[in-house]
């Protein structure tokens, strides 16, 4: 998988690396980056708003209002993986079509490669790459092969680099042997990777990634993150949105947490974790009963919360605690006579800080 | 330079989505039916009401079932080129990639009218086939030319069809309504002449009735003067269609991009 070298669509072979690019073809702009050490933002989101005007009821037809992103501002620098984050239903694919030319806010304004989305979309759609989780967008009744076929016309790829570069990409997502298959036939991952390798065939500069390890393996979701480091290790920008705490840990140097349409947090995974940083996370295996010890447990100062969690034969004391490691004494001792296994004493994730977040604001 | 490579990228873009439209269709069973099978079962009936007539009328039943054939699939293939890709989620891909839809769409709709002029020709292998010999075409240069003007003819109409299908849900519904009544306002098995004269203007606002008069004309020997005549009725109607279609699709797209109808569940 992946790391070898895939020909480029456009045909120049030398190109320099696109950190030394400039992102606005302007000499000045060129000239104030290198002097200032100053980057522009490829990515521009401001004041954001999308209302959908939904029918609701099949017979006497009503109009209901749905306010799906509502204000949100964000900006995103060259070559940054910039990771949007949420619950279902906040808007977070519908911030991505708005970016992605596929949707027209109701206000607010995108500004991609220094090319705004709505009256510049013809411009910019050439530069950009998006994968949309979920097995739909691909035609079914054609083989993979002649899907990214089709899809590197329309993109006006050069018909001999396109049929170089489909191997070659078919083999980076694992699909070699299966390419001349229908899509029909496919697994819902093997859809997924398909849609993997159409994003990338145009070699897009800035790449939008909604839930592209939806239906993945383990092993293929894996896959695909070492795709998306090696993607930026070449200095693209990618806008990442995920279910998976880790993965956004992971990958993202900055995340924005969005909820019910507004951005209620920004900065990069250590950041985000300094929410929670206030608190440790004890966890003590044990086997046996322990509930008459709860009600003592719970009444400690250093106890913030308590769960149990129950795994085989054994179960795990969760306990959150301002006082960190200097709480474990105390609490073994009130476990006196009961069996204990493992503890440990972890620093808070970024989904434990991302849940606080998100359920502070419900 | 600039203007050849715009042009040389939409021909691709028109050859591939018309490939990849041939590839997809000859799985669909429906599509065939309608392409096929539908027009020679049309001609069949046709040939053995008329077998003990002339040859002239052979032609004539060729010619007109063919017509009723490629009307068939520009009005429900061809309908169905934009609004069938909203169910399967690839009108939006379509839409965010850098080729304009309304060249896409030339690809799908140019390969079902590829399709159904096929279609044409088996019907005439057919003739052969139950009268013994191929009929004659009386003007056969002529003929092939007014076939050449017939598929881009075909192609713009489909063309305003196809987005209208998406703008109006109530001229969607309309579709099976129009099958029948273009086959007899364009006088693809009997002359309009036989029509009342009110319906007249309403043949001559249909690309197909200039076609089917162009073809008629030169398979059955007719005037050279009306060929022609036709033929260049065809092109204006290309020209006048081809330019609202820009401007539709323009309309349409920005529309469905406003109101989030370039998908549906
Ligand atoms: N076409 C549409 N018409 C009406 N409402 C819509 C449409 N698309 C999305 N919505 C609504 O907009 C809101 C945001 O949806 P969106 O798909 O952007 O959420 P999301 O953050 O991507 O959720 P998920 O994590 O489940 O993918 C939801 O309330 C949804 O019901
Ligand atoms: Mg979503």
């Amino acid at each position: 998988m992946g790391a070898e070298a895939i020909p480029d669509v456009h045909g120049h072979a030398g190109r320099p690396p696109s950190s030394c690019r400039p992102i606005v073809h302007c000499p000045f702009v060129a000239f104030y980056e290198v002097c200032f050490n100053f980057r522009m933002n490829t990515i521009e989101v401001q004041d954001l708003r999308r209302v959908y005007n939904a029918s609701i009821g099949a017979i006497r037809r009503s109009r209901k209002e749905i306010v799906a992103v509502d204000g949100i501002s964000f900006h995103i620098e060259q070559g940054e993986l910039f990771g949007l984050l949420g619950p279902n239903g906040v808007g977070k694919t519908t911030t991505v079509k708005m970016l992605t030319t596929m949707l027209i806010p109701t206000s607010g304004r995108i500004r991609i490669l220094g090319l705004d989305v709505v009256k510049d979309a013809k411009k910019l759609r050439p530069r950009i790459g998006f994968i949309f989780g979920g097995e739909r967008g691909l035609y079914w009744r054609l083989s993979g092969v002649d899907n990214l076929r089709y899809f590197g016309s329309l993109y006006h790829l050069d018909p001999d680099a396109t049929r170089k570069r489909i191997p070659k990409l078919l083999e980076m997502v694992g699909l070699s042997d299966r390419g001349e298959e229908k899509v029909e036939g496919y697994s819902r991952g093997m859809k997924q990777r398909l849609h993997i390798a159409r994003a990338l065939l145009h070699d897009p500069e800035v790449l939008f990634l909604d839930e592209p390890t939806l239906g993945l393996d383990p092993v293929g979701a894996r896959d695909l993150r070492v795709i998306i480091r090696n993607l930026q290790a070449e200095n693209k920008t990618i806008l990442l949105t995920t279910h998976y705490m880790f993965e956004a840990d992971a990958l993202c140097q900055r995340i924005a947490v969005i909820n019910k349409g507004k951005i209620v947090a920004e900065g990069s995974p250590a950041q985000l974790k300094s929410i929670v940083s206030d608190l440790s996370v004890i966890e003590v295996e044990i086997f046996g009963g322990v509930d008459d010890r709860l009600p003592a447990l719970r009444a400690l100062p250093a106890v913030d919360a308590l769960s149990i969690e129950n795994r085989e034969q054994k179960q795990v004391l969760l306990i959150q605690s301002p006082a960190g490691a200097e709480a474990v004494s105390t609490i073994l001792k009130l476990l006196d006579g009961v069996r204990v296994g493992k503890v440990a004493v972890r620093e808070p994730t970024l989904e434990d800080a991302y849940i606080r977040l998100v359920e502070g604001e419900a | 330079m600039k203007r050849l490579t715009q042009l040389r990228r939409h021909l691709r873009v028109i050859l591939v989505a018309a490939e990849m439209s041939l590839r997809n269709n000859l799985t669909d069973g429906f599509v065939i039916f309608g392409i096929v099978i539908q027009p020679m079962i049309i001609a069949l009936m046709a040939f053995w009401m008329l077998r003990d007539q002339g040859p002239d009328d052979i032609i004539y039943i060729v010619v007109g079932s063919g017509m009723t054939g490629l009307w068939t699939t520009t009005l429900f293939i061809g309908g169905q080129a934009i609004s069938g890709e909203r169910w399967t989620g690839t009108l939006e891909m379509l839409v965010a990639t850098p080729a304009p839809l309304h060249i896409v769409v030339i690809g799908k709709t140019l390969a079902n009218v590829l399709q159904s002029l096929s279609a044409m020709v088996a019907t005439y292998a057919l003739a052969g086939l139950v009268f013994g010999a191929l009929p004659t075409i009386a003007r056969p240069g002529w003929f092939a030319l007014a076939l050449l003007l017939t598929v881009p003819a075909y192609v713009s109409f489909a063309l305003i069809i196809a987005p209208l299908f998406v703008l109006n849900p109530e001229v969607r519904r309309l579709q099976n309504g129009l099958e029948f009544p273009v086959y007899i306002l364009s006088g693809f098995l009997f002359p309009i002449a036989l029509l009342p004269g009110w319906t007249t203007p309403l043949s001559y606002i249909l690309p197909p009735y200039w076609a089917a008069r162009a073809l008629h004309g030169a398979s059955s020997g007719g005037d050279v003067a009306d060929i022609l005549f036709s033929m260049a009725m065809m092109m204006l109607s290309i020209l006048i269609y081809g330019l609202l279609t820009a401007r539709l699709f323009r309309r349409i797209l920005y529309k469905a991009r406003v109101e989030a109808t370039l998908v549906r569940q």
